[in-house]
């Protein structure tokens, strides 16, 4: 009943954000709503059935390039290329569970091939002229003062209230597949992939199942990425950088659990502004001193605070993960 | 204190601090408050740095020379497209008028659509991809080539030189970085050569190779191969070094090592690594005016405020970003007001002559796209980037062939 509560009071605060925020908040929080559904994606794959990628930046890259391309060459709005992304990275998602799980790939082998195919597709995209290639793809930037849904072309609050919607339906959706007979496989996976075989799992569907799920998930953060900020290069949305970006929220909140990936985004991105605005307060100007201090912190979390944030203040809060 | 008044105390202030970005206005100040935002930290920290030194002689000089007073806002954008547009944002909130950066196309196009909707000019001082000025932006300039305009006029400075040392290479290898940059590059010159017919030359072979590489030993052995006249080389700072030694310890010396547009060659570490083995070397950049009146005032400040470095080695960076405050300032000027959109309206009105960087007056067109900027031809001299082309800017004359070392 008191997570419900909380829960309430936490959407309600969310819902009437833009009402109150300045247009720089509204981007921050954004910013946390689009990692915080990323990592909620990676989740699924890492926190629910112990499979680490390290390359989900692909499907954020390749759903991006796949609305955006259709977008740009067709003029069919987004909503149509979310289609396209979901389809293409459920497909890529499989190729690679299946390449890894079928020969028994896993652990770190797995997370180096899903890095490996990360970078490969990248090299690739950087060849491809239809999609602009290394010099990038620019959407045609429309200053629009409504929201057009179907499009995704609208206001900064629209972007929020999107992310905010897909963020509320991620959670939903995996609430639900924890709860399913599929989430209660996963956990064996994860816990112990033999004896979750013993007892008669189909580890390699349900691993698929994993994969498949998150990958076409992330692949809608792609999508919202091309449109937010309207210009793809290879070299940025594939890299490693951005995978590693979308896994910190769920380390640090907590693997596994539901509000995790929500609280971790929030942490690190508040975190990292906090850190700006302080050192600006303070007079500060060394350019990296705030990449010292924001590895200071994280190390502090992760040797206080191993399982992440949330269970620890869950507990204190009394309420279920 | 005790360890509850102490958590109190820090509540307080982290509630203080949580607050400030939700739209609490500051007095206005009769000053033009000029975002700069520019990737200070992160892979392309460097370069920002670089660039942040033409911002922070700007107020200086731009007082001396207009009577306008500039507060310089800093923002560092750490080398993230996502902490660019939230920069952009948090500027304009603490009342930046103008804003000015971001060395990068990406952060560009996502700072551009902040000003857009914000309805705050923004002038890029470099960024290179040609779609940022084709969106039908009304607050968005820039004051940089773009991509095509910087190998176009790199390859027909090549011609120049040609004509300037009564010289005809005849063949020339392509070695190119096969990292986004340096495959646009290529792709840019496979376009463009063709087009250019009035230069001698024709490519017997292009070798790409590793940005990260260790080792160019086969690269360069096969482009010795090749027996072409001239090495064509698009490059980066490490792999130009790499490369230059190892044309050094394989005895291969061609008429010259040639860029039509990219970094590496005219930075101070090249010199500070190679020594000799720098000279002779000719990079074709976007460039400053030796010889400009304003350059001689810059590079004045630049030697106050940093006593133990050259504007030389922050040419590019320095000069582009000076010159887009510059912009700012003028149109602040005519204008008299900080309103956005008179403001946005007096840098459409921009025409400035007096300037440093190389090419015409800076002029917006209807795009914001400032035309005609110049590059020059770069030769190490006396460990020295050296301007010896074109000739109305040369302080130097061009040596091509290179004498062997």
């Amino acid at each position: 009943m008191r997570a419900k509560i909380l829960l309430s009071i936490l959407l309600l605060v969310l819902v009437f954000f833009p009402t109150f925020a300045g247009p720089y908040a509204l981007s921050v929080a954004t910013l946390i709503l689009f990692f915080a559904y990323a990592g909620q994606a990676w989740n699924v794959m890492m926190g629910f059935a112990g499979q680490l990628s390290l390359g989900h930046s692909l499907y954020v890259g390749v759903g991006a390039y796949a609305a955006a391309g259709l977008y740009f060459h067709t003029g069919l709005g987004a909503w149509a290329g979310i289609w396209l992304a979901i389809l293409l990275c459920m497909l890529l998602g499989a190729a690679i569970g299946f390449l890894a799980f079928r020969f028994g790939i896993s652990g770190v082998y797995f997370a180096l091939l899903t890095i490996a195919f990360a970078e490969f597709t990248r090299i690739g995209f950087d060849h491809i002229q239809w999609l602009g290639g290394p010099g990038g793809l620019f959407i045609k930037v429309e200053h629009r003062t409504g929201w057009d849904l179907v499009n995704l072309r609208g206001t900064p609050a629209m972007f929020y209230y999107v992310m905010l919607a897909l963020c509320a339906l991620a959670f939903i959706f995996c609430f639900l597949l924890l709860k399913s007979k599929a989430g209660y496989y996963w956990q064996a996976i994860r816990e112990n992939e033999e004896a979750a075989q013993a007892l008669g799992i189909n580890t390699f569907r349900w691993k698929m199942l994993a994969v498949v799920i998150s990958s076409a998930m992330t692949s809608v953060a792609g999508v919202f990425y091309a449109f937010y900020y309207n210009n793809l290069f290879p070299e940025q949305i594939f890299h490693i950088s951005r995978s590693i970006e979308i896994i910190l929220g769920p380390i640090i909140g907590g693997i596994g659990t539901l509000f995790g990936p929500i609280l971790g985004a929030a942490v690190l991105i508040l975190l990292s502004d906090g850190i700006t605005e302080g050192l600006a307060a303070l007079g500060w100007e060394f350019p990296g001193v705030k990449q010292v201090f924001y590895g200071l912190v994280l190390l502090v979390v992760v040797m206080f605070l191993p399982r992440g944030i949330w269970p620890a203040l869950a507990r204190r809060l009394g309420v279920g993960k | 204190m005790d360890r509850r008044q102490f958590s109190k105390t820090l509540a307080a202030a982290g509630a203080a601090s949580a607050l400030s970005p939700f739209g609490i206005l500051r007095a206005q100040s009769q000053r033009l408050k000029v975002g700069v935002i520019l990737p200070r930290s992160g892979v392309q920290g460097f370069i920002g740095q670089s660039c942040q030194k033409g911002a922070d002689l700007a107020p200086g000089v731009i007082r001396e020379m207009l009577g306008v007073d500039i507060e310089l806002m800093n923002a560092d954008w750490e080398s993230n497209v996502d902490t660019a547009r939230t920069r952009a944002e948090r500027l304009i909130q603490e009342g930046a008028h103008v804003l000015v950066g971001p060395f990068d196309s990406g952060a560009a196009t996502a700072i551009a659509q902040v000003a857009e909707q914000r309805g705050v000019p923004f002038v890029i001082n470099i960024a290179a991809a040609p779609p940022i000025t084709e969106q039908g932006y009304k607050f968005v300039f820039r004051n940089f080539q773009t991509a095509g305009d910087i190998v176009r006029n790199g390859l027909a400075l090549i011609g120049d030189l040609f004509r300037a040392t009564n010289t005809v290479p005849r063949t020339a290898v392509f070695m190119h970085v096969n990292d986004t940059f340096g495959q646009a590059m290529a792709r840019g010159i496979g376009a463009i050569l063709p087009t250019q017919t009035q230069l001698p030359f024709k490519i017997v072979e292009t070798i790409s190779y590793d940005p990260a590489a260790k080792d160019l030993t086969v690269e360069i052995g096969k482009a010795k191969a090749t027996n072409a006249d001239f090495l064509l080389l698009v490059c980066r700072l490490n792999d130009a070094i790499l490369l230059r030694r190892e044309m050094v310890k394989q005895r291969w010396y061609p008429m010259g090592v040639i860029s039509p547009g990219s970094p590496g060659m005219y930075e101070e570490q090249f010199f500070k690594a190679l020594g000799k083995h720098s000279e002779h070397c000719i990079s074709n950049v976007p460039w400053y005016n030796p010889n400009a009146e304003l350059t001689k005032v810059v590079e004045k400040a630049f030697l106050k405020q940093n006593p133990k470095d050259k504007l030389v080695f922050h040419g590019l960076n320095a000069g582009f970003t000076f010159e887009a405050i510059l912009i700012a300032a003028d149109s602040y000027k005519r204008a008299r007001s900080t309103e956005p959109k008179t403001l946005a309206e007096a840098i459409r009105q921009t025409n400035i002559t007096s300037k440093m960087m190389l090419g015409g007056p800076i002029k917006f067109n209807a795009k914001g796209q400032v035309e005609g900027i110049g590059s020059a031809c770069l030769q190490n001299l006396n460990l020295v980037p050296t301007v010896v082309l074109p000739q109305a800017a040369a302080t130097a004359k061009p040596v091509f062939p290179m004498p062997r070392a």
